[in-house]
């Protein structure tokens, strides 16, 4: 089987389409899915809203320029206008191919897929599923690349590339059920692993595994990481688990309180009160719970979402999700009492850097949807924009690495290296005298990025987060691993991850410091507007030395010029 | 005396017959009165409902509109048969089409279906309407030295949307009465699993295994009988029982009684009255 | 889901996890360990598998991924029963444990154990797979992406439950079927194979019906309906698995297999006498040579017994046969005409 002409990592929306395309170019190569979890588990079924694609099904006159226009305003003017080009101009075929190989899109009444209206978006283009938008385009890319025949190695943990000089040679990784590490030498990699807002823990809406595995691999190759400080949070994460309450909880008429019964957000946006832009919001529960008005428990430090002047009878037949929600993850019956909520992080818009073909800089090695950064959401991410860059740049990477895949020599990777590997792992399972617990430190890198490198950033606030991501990342050479197992020792892979994360976390927290300015998600209270003149560029971070060095890359700018992001 | 239509199962009229014979004996007893309904047909056994959906909503529309026609709730003895006439009320009561439909054919024998009789299961009646405490004090011998598996059956239980009585994962209805007629119900995990019954025309063998695996439980745990409230699980528990444990490997047999047997046993009945010797297992 | 005011004022309180644990490495059979830890009101079984595993037994092992019910990860059975533990309230499972403040963990049955609470998914993408699990358009590849399929609302309906699946396998923990015979079909790929064969955009409705229909298939479903009262997302799998059965009829006709050979005997024995004539039964399903050499033993006893069904003659019809043969008939005319209108 092996060596492989493409390994992709990752088996999400990215990864799928990657592969259906890949087999579709050429049927004759030769391309393994791997992936840590069974594809259908991967975050892309947690998309709930839709996919943007101006269709014209529901708004006649909707187009691909107006999409492109509201997605370059909507990234605060960082995104490449090109690569928003590209992402905005594929949308309608990607959406009608989806829907060819058998997505369930809801319908209009003329039986066409049916698009509803979506944040910062002109027209209503937002193609949906119901309220299972992510799951279902999941479920079908699973199904399609089951029927092409796709080789999966489900349950595979990477850990590196292997690098020759500027060429990748394949990758290594852990077999889970086993434990063994695996060489899966390979003419080209696309790692297409998903987001790394998980750093801030049960401050972050993602799944558990969400922790930049190949963002954290690429980078330790050397690769440049893009815009990795632009985190988007979202207002309403539940106090515990850090999970969404949408929007639909206030668009029904929901309150929200402070510690003094006050429905603070009078103070912030008085006309539109709860409904305010989602960043606006955020920034307000976080100000009321930084000046002491939030409420107190051990899980942190909290704002109430109060539904419950809506009455049952509402509750149960226009909300019946969210309370399902607040009662499965809070332990609370939104019809009794109020939901404690607070901010939460939920979208990294940062990741490897590639070109609009999906290529990084190390040939060979390709990236696509959450984990790269094209980029086509710049400082800020439109609602319905995630998936449909996860499928318009996934399907493009796989086609392009099936291209150019027979331009490469066949790698091959020696036992030794594997080898290496293997006692690398081993040896950090078992640290001699003191040793530190995964737990303590992950939990002190979701509190420090949360509290430092959060919403609210400035200097001071900065410097403190990077020394202490880069103390926790000394305290990490003593953690040790206490399941001793190599059968599915989930202990090691928490470890792992938590590793992913920690070198993440310090090119975030290095780009939120150095980008003195405030631009989409990026706030900073000492530098509170933007600024085009020093600051209208991506930064680049890349390891050197084992520490990161920041660089900066131009904006690729096209018709649009620069402008003040109202709305 | 509470009066109810009584819907006649095909399988309570041809192999376990023994089932509405002890009815007959006890009713009077409890101060309830079955009024066999010989119009009763076949209610396709969940089987019909798929085969022909209109055709199951006619053939049930008919059953429950006989026992309307008397003004009496439908009482059924077999789980099946519960299920099934109690699925086709609810897809009748939810469409005034199929409704309609179903009442213009049922003209021709003047009936007309209104939706207004419940469709309860006999164990039901006995606990929601004759009363444990009742019960309790018409014990003639009470089954006092006797440890019980209750084997509830599936389509007394589940789907709940259809029944609703009891808890599918924890049912209680059958121990209350088993302890109201001063038996010992003993925690038996098969309680609310599978027989096997509608498979074992077209997969034998696992409908066995599934059979094996309730009666090796209740072995196990020194049963000294099974109480079904459901003829089709006791047609496979009792009758299938030699090969469903030979399958197993297991050398040993016990005797398995319908709920109406276990009532007439504590009412004083005696087994052969009760037609207790018909069973394959004595 | 009830919140009752008891657990409102009852904020904390010490909870054991009796866990199921195999690790193949070492252990030759299965056994349960006990973690007694304070849980307060709120907290899904998830989180205090999570707290165990951080701060009690790190080699305590079961997977976890959204924590939001969506991925199907953590499908397990706590206290017997199969469901998602990130949706699970450790206060809902205490009101239903057996022991007072014991909660029991256990992995899913039917799929092949790994370690601890983790099980073997494999065999289910195989099924998956066996039975054509995804739509093969009709569209040619070349012409994909240029234009929509018209799907209207009538036929979006009759899949949109079924798409909620997120293979979590508790129906496949839950299936009696699977339980005797690890071979069968399962709940969750007859759920998936009839989505797509009420799929207009798919080609392959009469293949994967054809397999539908072998052994260990459709007709193997004993009706149980575990699968559908376990499922998480409260989809009705038995609607599906009802719905292939009809479909198949229809389609292949009434002879095609035992399965419907049984199903057809209902239909025309209710019409012919109102009752089930079950002494000719077996034979109708499995032909003479199986019904002698697979029921003549058993037979013997209950001719002994009396517990021989009435052969057909003897079988008495029910009272008011003729009115109800001819509304039966005039349904099937009825049925005729929909089919008509519905093939246009």
């Amino acid at each position: 089987m092996k060596p492989f002409d493409i390994v992709i990592v990752g088996g999400g929306g990215a990864g799928l389409y990657a592969a259906m395309e890949a087999m579709k170019t050429n049927p004759a190569l030769n391309i393994a899915v791997l992936s840590k979890v069974y594809p259908n588990r991967s975050h892309t079924s947690a998309a709930q809203g839709g996919a943007n694609a101006a269709l014209a099904n529901k708004a006649k006159d909707d187009t691909v320029e107006m999409h492109i226009f509201d997605t370059i305003k909507g990234s605060d003017y960082l995104a490449d206008q090109d690569a928003v080009e590209v992402l905005c101009s594929e949308a309608p075929k990607i959406i009608r191919e989806l829907e060819n190989i058998g997505t369930p899109w809801s319908r209009l009444d003329d039986n066409t897929i049916a698009q509803r209206p979506f944040g910062g978006a002109g027209r209503p283009r937002c193609c949906y599923c119901a309220d299972k938008t992510g799951h279902t385009i999941l479920q079908t890319l699973y199904e399609q690349c089951l029927k092409k025949g796709v080789i999966f190695f489900n349950e595979y943990f990477a850990l590196n590339l292997s690098v020759n000089g500027s060429r990748s040679k394949g990758l290594i990784a852990m077999n889970m059920k086993t434990g063994a590490v695996e060489a899966f030498p390979a003419r080209t990699v696309i790692f297409a692993t998903g987001g790394y807002a998980k750093m801030y823990w049960n401050r972050s809406s993602n799944a558990a595994g969400n922790t930049g595995d190949g963002q954290a691999i690429a980078y330790r190759a050397g690769i440049p990481l893009k815009d990795m400080e632009f985190v988007q949070f979202h207002p309403t994460g539940l106090r515990k688990s850090g999970l969404l309450v949408t929007e639909g909880a206030r668009g029904e008429g929901g309150y929200l309180l402070n510690k003094d019964g006050e429905r603070f957000m009078s103070r912030y946006a008085p006309e539109k009160m709860e409904l305010g832009p989602r960043d606006l919001v955020s920034r307000s529960l976080e100000t009321e719970i930084l000046q002491g008005r939030g409420f107190d428990s051990p899980a942190g430090k909290y704002i109430h979402l109060d539904l419950t002047h809506l009455g049952a009878d509402l509750i149960k037949s226009r909300l019946p999700q969210i309370r399902e929600m607040a009662m499965n993850f809070e332990g609370v019956d939104p019809i009794l009492e109020p939901i404690p909520v607070r901010p939460t992080a939920h979208y990294s818009m940062g990741g490897i850097d590639t070109d609009n073909y999906g290529r990084t800089v190390m040939e060979g090695v390709y990236a696509a949807g959450e984990s790269a950064c094209v980029s086509v959401h710049g400082a800020n991410r439109l609602g319905g924009n995630s998936l449909l860059d996860i499928l318009v740049f996934g399907r493009i990477a796989g086609h392009t690495a099936a291209l150019e895949a027979r331009k490469f020599e066949p790698a091959a990777i020696s036992e030794d290296e594997v080898k290496d590997q293997l006692a690398e792992l081993r040896s950090s399972m078992q640290p001699s005298g003191h040793y530190e617990r995964y737990g303590e430190l992950r939990e002190e890198l979701g509190q420090t990025m949360a509290a430092n490198v959060g919403i609210y950033r400035e200097s001071s606030l900065l410097k403190k987060g990077i020394a202490e991501v880069a103390e926790l990342k000394e305290r990490f050479k003593k953690v040790r691993v206490s399941d001793s197992s190599d059968v599915f020792n989930t202990n090691l892979l928490q470890v792992l991850e938590l590793k992913n994360m920690l070198d993440l976390a310090e090119t975030v927290a290095a780009g939120a410091f150095a980008r003195e300015e405030s631009r989409g998600s990026h706030t900073r209270t000492d530098f509170p507007t933007r600024d085009d003149e020093k600051w209208h560029k991506h930064t680049m971070a890349t390891l050197i030395d084992g520490h990161v060095k920041l660089g900066e890359k131009p904006v690729t700018m096209g018709r649009y010029e620069l402008q003040e992001r109202t709305y | 005396m509470k009066r109810y239509a009584y819907y006649l199962s095909c399988i309570n009229e041809s192999m376990t017959k023994e089932v509405d014979r002890s009815i007959d004996l006890w009713q009077k007893d409890l101060g309830i009165e079955l009024v066999k309904l010989h119009e009763s047909t076949c209610c396709g056994g969940s089987n019909l409902d798929y085969v022909s959906p209109k055709h199951f909503a006619l053939v049930n529309a008919r059953n429950i509109a006989y026992a309307e026609k008397m003004g009496l709730d439908l009482v059924v003895s077999c789980n099946t048969c519960l299920m099934t006439i109690r699925t086709a009320k609810k897809k009748l009561d939810e469409s005034p089409e199929l409704k309609q439909e179903v009442n213009e054919l049922l003209k021709k024998e003047g009936l007309e279906y209104h939706g207004t009789s419940e469709v309860r299961h006999l164990l039901w009646v006995l606990i929601d309407d004759v009363g444990l405490e009742t019960i309790r004090q018409k014990v003639k011998v009470p089954l006092k030295d006797y440890r019980i598996a209750p084997f509830y059956g599936c389509h007394i239980l589940r789907p709940s949307s259809v029944l609703g009585k009891d808890n599918p994962l924890d049912p209680s209805s059958l121990d209350l009465l088993i302890e109201a007629l001063g038996g010992e119900t003993i925690p038996y995990e098969h309680k609310n699993r599978c027989c096997g019954f509608h498979t074992l025309l077209v997969a034998e063998q696992e409908s066995l295994n599934v059979a094996g695996e309730a009666l090796e439980e209740a072995l196990r745990l020194k049963a000294d009988f099974i109480v079904t409230p459901c003829p089709l699980c006791h047609t496979v528990l009792d009758g299938y029982q030699a090969k469903a444990l030979k399958q197993a490997g297991i050398k040993s047999s016990i005797p398995v009684f319908h709920l109406s047997e276990m009532v007439g046993l504590a009412l004083g009945y005696n087994a052969k009255q009760l037609g207790i010797k018909r069973h394959i297992v004595s | 889901m009830t919140v009752s005011t008891d657990q409102h004022k009852e904020g904390k309180r010490d909870v054991t996890f009796r866990v199921f644990r195999f690790n193949p490495q070492v252990d030759s059979k299965s056994y349960f360990d006990d973690y007694t830890i304070p849980v307060e009101r709120g907290i899904t079984v998830l989180r205090a598998l999570n707290y165990i595993k951080e701060h009690v037994d790190a080699s305590v092992s079961f997977r976890a991924f959204c924590q939001a019910g969506i991925c199907g990860s953590c499908g397990m059975r706590v206290n017997g029963i199969s469901m998602l533990a990130c949706t699970t309230q450790v206060w809902d499972m205490l009101a239903k444990s057996k022991e007072e403040g014991v909660i029991k963990v256990e992995p899913l049955r039917n799929l092949p154990l790994i370690k601890d609470l983790i099980v073997d998914m494999d065999p289910l993408v195989d099924k998956m797979k066996h039975y054509s699990n995804w739509v093969d358009s009709t569209m040619p590849e070349s012409e994909m992406g240029k234009k929509e399929f018209l799907v209207s609302e009538e036929e979006f309906l009759k899949y949109d439950k079924a798409t909620d699946c997120i293979l979590c396998a508790s129906c496949v923990s839950e299936c009696s079927i699977l339980r005797a015979n690890k071979e069968y079909v399962s709940p969750a790929v007859l759920l998936k194979s009839y989505r797509m064969n009420v799929d207009t955009r798919d080609s392959m409705h009469d293949l994967r019906l054809a397999e539908l229909v072998k052994d260990h298939g459709v007709w193997d479903c004993t009706h149980c309906y575990r699968c559908q009262e376990s499922c998480v997302k409260s989809i009705p799998i038995m609607d599906a698995i009802h719905g292939i059965r009809e479909d198949a009829l229809e389609s292949r006709g009434m002879k095609d297999t035992s399965g419907a050979k049984h199903a057809e005997a209902f239909m025309s024995d209710i019409e012919k006498k109102g009752k089930l004539v079950e002494a000719t039964l077996p034979f109708r399903t499995n032909g003479v040579l199986w019904t002698m050499q697979n029921l003549l033993p058993m037979a013997v006893k209950m001719i002994l017994k009396r517990r021989t069904p009435p052969p057909p003659p003897m079988v008495k019809p029910s009272k008011g046969i003729k009115a109800f043969r001819s509304e039966f008939r005039e349904m099937s005319e009825h049925v005729k005409q929909d089919h008509k209108s519905h093939k246009k």
